[in-house]
């Protein structure tokens, strides 16, 4: 048996099918990504997934515990999209009776998180006044206040500054260390999902790929070599090969380290320059697409 | 349940501008009482002896039910706000069920609605025993706190039905006002129930307000009418409590037990109108944007 499992997640809204047959496999401590662009369907797979909004056709359990009971609710914790917390509360206020509505609070696991995402110096401030910096960090305490086994965060980075994210990445990396918890992130930033340990790609709704991400680069994304030459020599059989050439630079893909570095050696004397680009989540997207993500 | 009602009072209480807005409508009928009302009536009255002991009570009751009317539509109005930005669904995700966290609503609105008329009823009587040396009667409280209990759930549920209706903020604000300046009119404060056209009677009639301000007056004018109309007959009395609002004309005039039920009665006809609507809308309550 899986750690949380969806099979066959289907969501239509007026005939439409928003979301189409998503099958979902999760172990325990494991980091998911769903990477896909505006509109895929991501947040509605995640309303699912929490309870929020029941499939038109599909089963999700976790650790066999049916989804919306109260026993399943106690061991998601959920970093909305959009902030949802009280805007005329405080955030201590916010935090804390958010606390009474869970079995297991511990104060001193309270304290910690409020440290870690240090937000000892806003906790006096209403909700509603934050920075969206300051702001996710409180629902990621809120997420967190009753030490869920499984974390969602829908696009909890986006139009977040690069300290906080980092900020953010730190604090949750090391719970999943010392906690074991398992995350579900959804998310178009392609920097987020390199920390993954599986990928499912969606797109319209459906997924277009999964796997992990050494894989899905493997098989979608690959090694360039880009080679600036001195002269406006031309390479006819590197370029018959399907390889770019735009004025003395010549684009080439390359399928192993060791192939690059024959082929600057064939060319060392011609070179006045070269650059190894790996391939990115990005080329996944574009190869499974044909668009870039953002 | 316990920790979703305490944050809704929580947020109730902590925005003094919300709390003084809901008590708007009892604060406008007291004002025009001082400044006009109370004259004008009076000038129509003037055969009644010992007038101002009755009409001080009088307003009270009437002021109580606009109390009750307006503060539980602006604490249930939580509701709506919880379902339009979202927070419904993050509290949906916490220890108490949907059917739980309808309950916290209904029952911090009931708390908040007994505690806006004892505030609004503390502060009328101490106005008026300082102004008009109103007699204070120790005997109204227990009676007073009951019918506060009572006009707490009749206005709870009402309002429940009405803001089931209602899906957003800016309805919720426009239905907050429609509900302040109606609140008056029905409980019979502006202007005196006999002096209304009798259609406009009629529509009253076939809402909770006007039972409930004849039940607070009952209570509140029982020693005061006692007084001024001993000499008077029993035909002059029920004239002056018809045409007062203080019982009303359904084959003959309401009383203390009659309104009581009237109002029971009210709410198990709400209640029954709430499942059949929200059974009907089946709204998705998780809006999202
Ligand atoms: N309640 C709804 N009714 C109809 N369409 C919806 C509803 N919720 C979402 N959609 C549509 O479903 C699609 C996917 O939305 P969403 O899950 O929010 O995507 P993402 O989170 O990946 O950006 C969008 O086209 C959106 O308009
Ligand atoms: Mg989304």
């Amino acid at each position: 048996m899986h750690f949380f499992e969806a099979i066959h997640l289907t969501k239509k809204f007026n005939d439409k099918e928003i979301v189409k047959n998503v099958n979902l496999h999760v172990e325990k401590g494991q980091f998911i990504a769903f990477l896909g662009p505006n509109g895929a369907g991501k947040s509605t797979t995640v309303e699912m997934l929490i309870g929020l909004l029941t499939p038109t056709i599909g089963e999700i359990s976790l650790e066999g515990i049916k989804v919306n009971s109260e026993k399943f609710r106690n061991k998601i914790g959920v970093v909305f999209q959009d902030s949802l917390l009280d805007r005329d509360l405080t955030v201590m206020e916010n935090l804390k009776t958010r606390a009474n509505l869970y079995q297991n609070f511990d104060s001193e696991y309270f304290n910690q998180i409020i440290i870690k995402l240090e937000l000892e110096a806003i906790l006096k401030q209403q909700y509603g006044v934050l920075s969206g910096g300051q702001r996710r960090r409180v629902d990621i305490a809120r997420a967190l206040i009753h030490q869920p086994e499984l974390l969602f965060l829908d696009e909890p980075s986006t139009g977040l500054d690069i300290q906080t994210r980092n900020k953010i990445w730190q604090v949750l990396n090391e719970i999943r260390k010392t906690k074991q918890l398992t995350i579900i992130l959804t998310t178009h930033y392609l920097e987020e999902v390199e920390y993954a340990d599986y990928v499912y790609v969606l797109d319209h709704g459906e997924i277009i790929a999964e796997n992990t991400l050494d894989n899905l680069k493997k098989e979608y994304a690959h090694d360039q070599l880009i080679i600036h030459f001195k002269g406006s020599s031309k390479f006819c059989d590197l370029i018959e090969r399907n390889n770019q050439q735009i004025g003395q630079d010549l684009k080439l893909i390359t399928n192993s380290n060791i192939e690059a570095i024959n082929i600057l050696d064939d060319l060392k004397n011609e070179i006045s320059s070269f650059e190894m680009r790996p391939g990115s989540v990005n080329d996944i997207f574009l190869e499974l697409t044909g668009k870039e993500i953002r | 349940m316990v920790g979703l009602i305490k944050r809704n009072l929580r947020l109730q209480f902590n925005s003094f501008g919300g709390v003084s807005l809901s008590l708007m409508g009892a604060i406008i009928s007291f004002v025009l009482y001082l400044v006009f009302l109370r004259q004008s009536i009076a000038s129509g009255l003037s055969r009644v002896p010992d007038l101002k002991q009755i009409l001080d009570p009088w307003l009270m009751g009437g002021t109580l039910t606009i109390t009750a009317i307006t503060t539980t539509a602006n604490s249930l109005g939580q509701m709506v706000k919880d379902r339009d930005n979202g927070a419904l669904r993050d509290l949906l995700l916490t220890r108490p069920s949907y059917y739980h966290i309808q309950g916290a609503y209904v029952l911090s609105t009931i708390l908040i609605g007994i505690v806006m008329q004892g505030l609004v009823m503390t502060f009328m009587s101490l106005y008026f025993s300082l102004m008009d040396a109103m007699t204070f009667r120790l005997d109204w409280v227990l009676p007073i706190l009951i019918v506060m209990i009572l006009s707490s759930v009749v206005w709870t549920t009402v309002n429940m039905l009405l803001l089931s209706f209602i899906n957003n903020v800016d309805s919720l604000s426009k239905f907050n006002s429609i509900i302040g300046t109606a609140a008056g009119f029905f409980a019979c404060v502006y202007m005196p129930i006999g002096l209304i056209p009798t259609s406009a009677q009629w529509l009253i009639e076939f809402t909770p307000a006007p039972y409930n301000a004849a039940l607070f007056r009952q209570i509140l004018l029982k020693d005061p009418l006692n007084n001024s109309f001993k000499n008077a007959t029993p035909a002059v009395l029920n004239d002056f409590k018809e045409s007062m609002g203080i019982g009303i004309n359904i084959n003959g005039l309401t009383t203390v037990y009659s309104n009581i039920l009237l109002l029971v009665g009210f709410t198990m006809i709400t209640i029954i109108a709430i499942l059949i609507v929200t059974n009907i809308l089946k709204r998705g309550v998780l809006k999202r944007h």
